[in-house]
């Protein structure tokens, strides 16, 4: 059974955003580019590398090219994120075990499985 | 230092890393699609579009697993960091197999109703109110947009124009796409599984990735106390020649402190151009060559050599006996600090 309405919303609205993104990709490469960052004067091989990231971040793309054109300083990284990943593996090291002994706990012939009912009487 | 964007940055080395991971995909796509239908029982054989789906799909996962494992492996151990810097490609290539398994996909079961292929796949598996037949599509879906968002922000023009901070988050999410992949194949392909081995593959490499990762996480060095002045660096005969020790200060800064021409240094860990690593870089021709992108600095000032105007923060030192420390606080960026000669 298909839910067509939603999916086809959906479709469309992917379908919008990425035409928005297309329009702010060709924007920002032919006006915005080499006035954020010096190091993309002179060089054109690389831009069509740049088109799908534009694409699908355009929301974000215009709210750096809006800061970066005001001339706002660029912020380093400041640290490594060791406490960040310590804390997202301690996570995950118990939940994707979990999470995989789930599904498998799901298949048809796991324990999950429902006893069968006969729907008719028996021919 | 001339810093004009290139689509890639070849080098002898990225070629042969190339080589080899192109040739191993090929590998194992081709493996699978022979080895595929005889290991099939006889009695529901494969077809061709379900063998190629299949085929690309555990490909895909096992490069995201590959991908996963290399950044605690190089943690590890230093010999794994040559794969880290051109992980990039990797990701790429992740990306492009797991669009080929949604073409597959695509092409196989929602390619033959009036519905759009894309609509069909999206209204297809809505659940059904119960645990059993919980839908993995969404999940598959996740994980594929997750991927091409890290393979379109891959260039080096991304982490400079989204900020580090932001480009970082970003790049976390491969970890979320991990879990969902899992979930992924656990309620679709393993559902369906006709014997244990695509299960033990995933097992196998759920926990090598955890283990990994977790292993890696204990071994890192803890941040000093926040009171410290001085942090402990370690023996002065420990200190590597031409290469760097990485000491975690007070609020999780790093440092990199290498010994060079019979003295020691310290500058911070952050190269100026990106971000990258200092410390995993090298002494060359008595300038700290960051590995990323070929940055160098003066060991004594944390300045580029002339005409380039990049700068790192330095950080003054002491001996106490054997004993190496470095100060808490940073020096504004190109302050010298002349190196120190232990007796």
């Amino acid at each position: 059974m298909t839910q067509a309405g939603p999916a086809l919303l959906l479709w469309d609205a992917a379908q919008i955003y990425a035409a928005a993104g297309g329009v702010t990709a060709l924007a920002f490469l032919a006006f915005g580019l080499t006035r954020v960052d010096p190091s993309a004067r002179g060089a054109y091989g690389f831009r069509p590398l740049l088109l799908p990231g534009l694409i699908l971040l355009w929301p974000l793309v215009l709210w750096r090219w809006a800061v970066l054109a005001r001339g706002a300083a660029r912020p380093s990284l400041g640290r490594r994120y060791a406490a960040t990943h310590r804390l997202i593996w301690t996570v995950l090291a118990v939940a994707l075990p979990l999470l995989l002994l789930g599904t498998l706990a799901l298949r048809q012939s796991g324990p999950l499985e429902a006893a069968p009912v006969r729907l008719g009487p028996a021919p | 230092m001339s810093v004009l964007y290139r689509p890639v940055g070849w080098t002898r080395f990225k070629i042969g890393y190339d080589v080899v991971l192109l040739g191993g995909i090929a590998l194992y796509l081709l493996a699978y699609m022979r080895l595929g239908p005889r290991l099939a029982p006889v009695t529901l054989p494969l077809d061709g579009a379900t063998l190629a789906m299949n085929a690309y799909g555990t490909c895909a996962f096992l490069l995201v697993t590959l991908a996963l494992c290399i950044g605690p492996l190089a943690r590890l151990d230093n010999r794994f960091l040559p794969l880290l810097y051109n992980r990039r490609h990797l990701g790429v290539m992740t990306a492009v197999v797991a669009t080929a398994h949604a073409r597959a996909v695509l092409g196989w079961y929602f390619a033959y109703s009036p519905a759009d292929p894309y609509v069909a796949m999206l209204g297809a598996d809505t659940g059904s109110g119960h645990l059993l037949g919980t839908p993995f599509i969404p999940f598959g879906i996740f994980s594929l947009l997750v991927l091409w968002l890290l393979a379109a922000t891959s260039h080096d023009f991304w982490l400079g124009f989204l900020t580090p901070p932001v480009w970082k988050a970003l790049h976390l999410s491969l970890y979320a796409a991990y879990a969902a992949l899992v979930l992924h194949l656990g309620l679709g392909a393993l559902q369906d599984a006709r014997g244990p081995t695509l299960a033990v593959l995933v097992a196998a490499s759920v926990a090598l990735v955890c283990g990994l990762h977790v292993a890696a996480s204990r071994r890192a060095p803890a941040a000093a106390p926040a009171s410290a002045d001085w942090v402990a660096v370690g023996r002065l005969a420990e200190l590597p020649d031409g290469r760097a020790l990485v000491v975690r200060l007070p609020g999780g800064a790093a440092v990199a402190v290498f010994r060079h021409a019979g003295g020691v240094s310290a500058l911070a860990n952050l190269c100026a151009h990106q971000n990258g690593p200092l410390g995993e870089g090298r002494v060359i021709d008595g300038l700290l060559v960051c590995p990323w992108h070929g940055y160098q600095y003066r060991p004594d000032d944390g300045c580029s050599p002339p005409p380039f105007t990049e700068r790192v923060a330095t950080y003054a030192l002491r001996a106490d006996g054997e004993n190496l420390f470095v100060a808490a606080r940073p020096n504004p960026p190109g302050t010298r600090v002349a190196p120190l000669r232990p007796a």
